[in-house]
């Protein structure tokens, strides 16, 4: 057997720099899908997503085919795609409803939370087959927050509550959007492919460094947009924020508090347009901190290693390579407010996806970034930008900086090399 | 009763004309194809539901507009420099639809070549309904909508004209 190399992550990532090679080297990614997605927690998808019994959608969890069911007891399971008998992939349909999964290579066939129902011929089997033994496994751990599914595929480790720590409280930012506290992804997903390796789209989705450059085709074609700052000297008081466990946030509350003008992050659409969403938000939580919401508007913020909390809109990553990456969108539609909803529709047209106004910029600046990376020289990438001005907000209690600091992606390294540098 | 043959080139010529604006990114031109009532919309599948799903793109004529001015910014990075594209527009089928109006069909092969980033050649294709309107005496679409093959997979980038 041939000695594996291992790779000291401790040399690759520092305090203000991280090394080329994280994005580049195959061994990377191979130790990343191990270590990050394959023994650490991370999104899945939304309960609202199988809603009635039987719904089944297919996911996956790293490199790994999953099935997110809702079995006849109403609970959602999260399955691995994989036939008992000889690993045959069961589930080749995206989604839909079913009662049963028949494997069409025997006949194996397996109820929709995953119990074994049945094999052509059992008397060959011998008489110890046991088929409850034999049902289609169960991802080891699985956790829903407000209808969040995050699963983690080793059963030991850190717990759920220690993985999400306190930014348990963005997703709750997310709900609290919605009068009935609960949102709905039913409108699909938009699925773009970046050349590009996946830590760039963490990276880029709370970077508040690159809004002014490389989406500046969008501030010169709407005003609306232009409009916002994303700089600090020109008096834009957003704050950037490491929530810890390598969970960050762009956070425009304060931008928008300067105002104090609801729906700013909504396109400024006038409240009168919104009457029913306006009262049956102050119906739920009061008038100040129904305000409150729709002043601050929905997180812009990563739930590492893979969910972008994108405003109105929910994102997330599966990773394909070490060159490439699927970024999947949809709208973050709010349980009881139809007004609201059908406006979120056009707006996710809008800004996300690969026909959208602003997506196709970031995947050109990550393709084009992984194609620079291929250069050998410099061999750091330099995340110092607001090291020297970051601070820890008492009100808080978390390390905050400016709109453009990259104490985000500092963050989200910070929290990778606690992960990569476990023993194998 | 059969449509004049002359009527049909004339549909024709519109759709290799749609086709030859779009492949050479000639905005303005493109643009003024459209009547006031556009939708440019690839859905990602044939029946959505636009109230209740999300598309790859949904725009009316304003949205088409600013996807213009965004194009001819000059920082559409995306697109910057436009893609060298060249599809085939072929298997036609057309039928009147009311006085001045027209549905319209047709399959699609695209090449586009990805110069801002990666130079991949990417391949799209699907199948295209337009709906043509007679405005004083030419031709105007007022609806484009694309069917990819690959409509709900994942995709590239689509800021280029499709």
């Amino acid at each position: 057997m041939g000695v594996q190399k291992s790779i000291a992550y401790e040399g690759l990532v520092r305090p203000d720099r991280v090394h080329g090679s994280l994005y580049t080297n195959p061994a990377v990614f191979s130790d990343e899908m191990d270590r990050i997605f394959h023994k650490g927690w991370s999104f899945v998808g939304h309960t609202s997503e199988v809603p009635d019994i039987g719904d089944f959608r297919r996911r996956q969890i790293g490199l790994q085919p999953v099935i997110i069911t809702r079995a006849p007891d109403n609970e959602v399971r999260v399955l691995f795609n994989r036939c008992t008998h000889r690993g045959n992939m069961i589930c080749a349909k995206e989604s839909g409803n079913t009662a049963t999964f028949v494997c069409p290579y025997h006949g194996w066939t397996f109820g929709v939370g995953g119990e074994m129902r049945g094999v052509p011929q059992q008397g060959g089997m011998g008489k110890d087959f046991d088929k409850s033994a034999m049902g289609l496994a169960n991802v080891p751990r699985l956790q829903i927050y407000r209808g969040f599914i995050f699963a983690c595929l080793a059963a030991e480790g850190p717990s759920f509550d220690s993985y999400l720590g306190k930014a348990r409280k963005l997703l709750d930012r997310a709900c609290d959007m919605s009068p009935d506290g609960e949102i709905d992804l039913s409108a699909g997903w938009l699925k773009h492919r970046f050349h590009a390796n996946w830590k760039m789209l963490p990276e880029n989705n709370t970077d508040g460094y690159h809004v002014n450059v490389a989406h500046a085709s969008l501030m010169r074609a709407v005003n609306a947009f232009s409009a916002q700052a994303f700089d600090e000297e020109k008096g834009d008081n957003s704050v950037t924020r490491d929530w810890g466990g390598g969970h960050t946030e762009l956070d425009f509350a304060a931008r928008y508090h300067q105002s104090g003008r609801p729906f700013q992050w909504f396109g400024g659409v006038p409240a009168a347009k919104m009457p029913d969403y306006v009262a049956r938000m102050e119906q739920t939580y009061g008038k100040d901190m129904a305000q409150k919401h729709m002043i601050e508007g929905p997180p812009h913020a990563i739930i590492f290693p893979n969910l972008f909390l994108a405003e109105l809109n929910i994102s997330f990553l599966i990773p394909v390579s070490a060159n490439e990456v699927i970024q999947y969108y949809t709208p973050m539609l709010l349980k009881g407010a139809p007004e609201v909803n059908a406006r979120a529709l056009r707006q996710t047209e809008g800004a996300m996806g690969p026909g959208s106004f602003l997506l196709p910029d970031d995947a050109c600046m990550a393709e084009r970034n992984q194609l620079g990376l291929a250069a050998q020289s410099p061999e750091w990438l330099d995340l110092r930008r607001g090291l020297e001005r970051e601070y820890t907000d008492p009100e808080t209690g978390l390390l905050s900086s400016a709109v453009s600091d990259e104490i985000t992606n500092r963050s989200f390294w910070k929290e990778y090399l606690q992960l990569m540098s476990q023993a194998a | 009763m059969a449509m004049p043959e002359s009527e049909i080139r004339e549909i024709e010529a519109f759709l290799f004309l749609e086709a030859r604006l779009a492949d050479e990114s000639s905005y303005d031109e493109w643009e003024a194809l459209w009547t006031e009532d556009a939708l440019y919309w690839v859905p990602r599948r044939p029946d959505l539901d636009p109230a209740r799903e999300v598309s790859h793109i949904y725009d009316n004529r304003q949205r088409i507009a600013t996807r213009m001015r965004q194009l001819k910014s000059g920082f559409r990075y995306s697109q910057t420099p436009a893609s060298p594209m060249r599809r085939v527009v072929s298997n036609i089928e057309i039928a009147p639809a009311g006085a001045d109006e027209y549905e319209v069909s047709a399959n699609f092969m695209l090449m586009e070549l990805a110069v801002q980033s990666t130079r991949n050649m990417n391949f799209w294709g699907g199948r295209v309904l337009y709906r043509l309107r007679r405005v004083d005496g030419q031709l105007r679409m007022v609806v484009k909508k694309i069917l990819l093959v690959d409509a709900d997979e994942p995709i590239a980038n689509l800021a280029f004209l499709i």
